[in-house]
């Protein structure tokens, strides 16, 4: 499709929308009127114990993400988020009254999670995952509010969103809430045990995995019938995590434990966008929710794990004696090892990665050009750099050493062709 | 067991070596040591973060970059030019050392290393950054901030880095053509 009829798909929709949402708008009249920015400053007692639920749901939920700015105050907002209709900016949630939240009640909090809408009656945007949250048990958004209500509020005032027309009416998204908020999104595995239903609450509520890993359509809506099917919404993809794209890769529950757990797994080491959702999120879940979550993943009767199948015979021998092997040799195995294997606690192990066995090279190429940062990891694990090598490899030679990797250590085909490299660049 | 080669021809200091039959899979720093005598570039972690094993690679389009010796097979340099820490002096036809480099010099005179493992590495890491800021002056205000992103990535386990990077600094104001005045 070009990008000029896709333009011209997103305006005829975003018209649509944008009726529908002011018809809304007449019907929801009594509601807009409701908004309110003035009152009291909220004085919020709740007990510890709730408290302590808060915080822990508050981190299943991983509020901290997006609401708090690299270097900036925990909760007090600024994080940028880009998407293609233009920047959204996290807002702070600590209980200032002016900055903050410290004037918003358990209802006005609840609305929020609820339904989309500000305390003033404003819509708000869908970065704000109220799509998934909407699932959320009304105790547990009491917690969360009692929990964020008793930080140290912070000064900290909110950026302006800027979105380009017709996106920037925020009225228009009661049309897209008629269309695309849903009460509770698709299960993708089957189950029905008590572990299974918790992780599901888990994953499609507080986690809200599928925002990142369901793709989304042309206004920016989830694809429920796609759900956790993988999208690139940013430079690293989120990976296909149904039961059947788990198994394909050889994940099994106590892989997707270990991953979400400690950040570090036999099938690879987290990267990208995940690095942060394990240490601020998934790392602080229970052993019981970790258990959840990779049961609802996988299902009540687990996909078994694909083995790593062994490499085509003639692609294998061809790669073998090729350029890729060569770059392989010369820039990887110094620290991954000729066998592909890493070092233990110190380089992850290319052999079986989970990110070479993706059908999508997108990943294992950014991983390729960009390098990983140093990480650290929860249990006091860390990772060192690994440096990027988008100047030592041309768009052919990072072809070939990635259908090198593919093929020999992640049972997928040798098709990558230079022009995917140089599109990734 | 027989142990796979591959011939290596690299130009190192303006010398030609090889072609030499390396095993597949050695790393370069095994190379210089064991292969041609060339043991100025230490090896220390040996998973190319601490930097002391640095080379100099001259690109055909006349820059340079570092490269970690220790995580990069011998292979990668087949046809290549590059420089070792023994090539930075200026020498004589003999091999005799006529003068140091103005930043050897530079780091014997603040005191910049005392065990001098990772000495190596700096010298290469600064003598890249001068080399770049003779085609590429930056702005006199933002000499230290240059100098800090130039030798970010080199570790030192002695000195806390100061005398390395005011050295570095001091070199690079002292120099003609290295700096700009205006922002």
């Amino acid at each position: 499709m070009t990008v000029r009829r896709t333009g011209l798909r997103v305006v005829i929709i975003a018209a649509v929308v944008l009726i529908v949402g002011i018809a809304a708008a007449a019907l929801a009249m009594r509601n807009l009127w409701s908004g309110r920015t003035g009152g009291p400053v909220q004085a919020v007692n709740a007990p510890a114990d709730v408290v302590a639920r808060g915080k822990y749901l508050s981190e299943a939920a991983d509020c901290a993400a997006c609401h708090t700015a690299p270097g900036g105050a925990p909760f007090a907002g600024g994080l940028p988020m880009q998407s293609g209709f233009g920047t959204i900016y996290a807002t702070n949630i600590t209980p200032d009254p002016d900055d903050g939240i410290g004037r918003w009640s358990a209802e006005d909090f609840w609305r929020a999670l609820h339904d989309g809408v500000r305390r003033d009656g404003a819509q708000l945007y869908p970065a704000m995952p109220y799509t998934s949250y909407r699932g959320m048990t009304r105790a547990d958004a009491d917690a969360i509010y009692a929990y964020v209500m008793q930080l140290r509020p912070m000064k900290v005032a909110n950026r302006r969103t800027e979105l380009n027309f017709p996106f920037n009416i925020r009225l228009g998204m009661l049309g897209w809430n008629m269309l695309f908020l849903h009460n509770s999104l698709p299960a993708v595995s089957d189950g029905r045990t008590p572990a299974w239903q918790r992780g599901r609450y888990l994953v499609n509520v507080l986690g809200h995995c599928g925002e990142c890993h369901t793709p989304r359509g042309i206004v920016g809506e989830m694809k429920l019938s796609r759900s956790l099917i993988g999208f690139a919404l940013g430079r690293v993809a989120a990976p296909d995590i149904t039961p059947a794209g788990l198994a394909s890769r050889g994940w099994t529950a106590a892989g997707l434990r270990a991953y979400l757990g400690r950040g570090l797994a036999r099938q690879g080491s987290a990267f990208g966008d995940m690095h942060p959702v394990i240490m601020l999120s998934t790392r602080n879940l229970t052993a019981e929710d970790l258990n959840a979550v990779a049961i609802y993943l996988l299902g009540d009767n687990p996909p078994p794990p694909a083995p790593l199948p062994p490499p085509d015979a003639t692609e294998s021998a061809e790669a073998a004696s090729g350029a890729g092997r060569m770059s392989y040799v010369a820039l990887c195995a110094g620290c991954h090892g000729l066998d592909g294997n890493g070092v233990p606690n110190t380089v992850v192990a290319v052999r079986n990665n989970s990110t070479l066995r993706l059908a999508d090279p997108r990943n294992l190429i950014v991983a390729m050009l960009d390098g990983i940062g140093a990480q650290n990891f929860s249990h006091r694990a860390s990772m060192q750099a690994m440096p990027g090598f988008s100047d030592k490899l041309s768009d052919a030679e990072a072809a070939a050493l990635a259908n090198y990797l593919r093929v020999t250590w992640g049972g997928q085909k040798g098709d990558v062709a230079a022009s995917v490299v140089r599109a990734l660049r | 067991m027989i142990l796979q080669t591959r011939p290596l021809t690299v130009t190192i200091n303006g010398r030609r070596y090889g072609p030499i039959d390396v095993p597949e899979g050695l790393m370069m720093i095994d190379v210089l040591h064991e292969m041609l005598g060339l043991t100025g570039s230490r090896l220390g972690c040996g998973i190319g973060i601490c930097h002391a094993c640095v080379v100099i690679w001259d690109r055909d389009d006349q820059t340079s970059e570092e490269v970690q010796t220790c995580i990069t097979g011998a292979g990668f340099f087949d046809g290549k030019r590059i420089r070792t820490v023994e090539g930075i002096a200026r020498r004589n036809d003999k091999g005799e050392i006529l003068a140091l480099s103005p930043v050897q010099q530079a780091f014997l005179d603040q005191f910049s290393f005392q065990c001098g493992y990772c000495t190596p590495g700096f010298v290469n890491a600064a003598t890249v950054l001068i080399e770049r800021l003779k085609r590429a002056p930056v702005p006199r205000g933002q000499v230290e901030a240059t100098v800090a992103a130039a030798l970010e990535k080199h570790i030192c386990r002695c000195t806390g880095y100061v005398r390395y990077y005011q050295a570095v600094r001091d070199l690079i104001l002292a120099t003609p053509g290295l700096t700009r005045d205006a922002a």
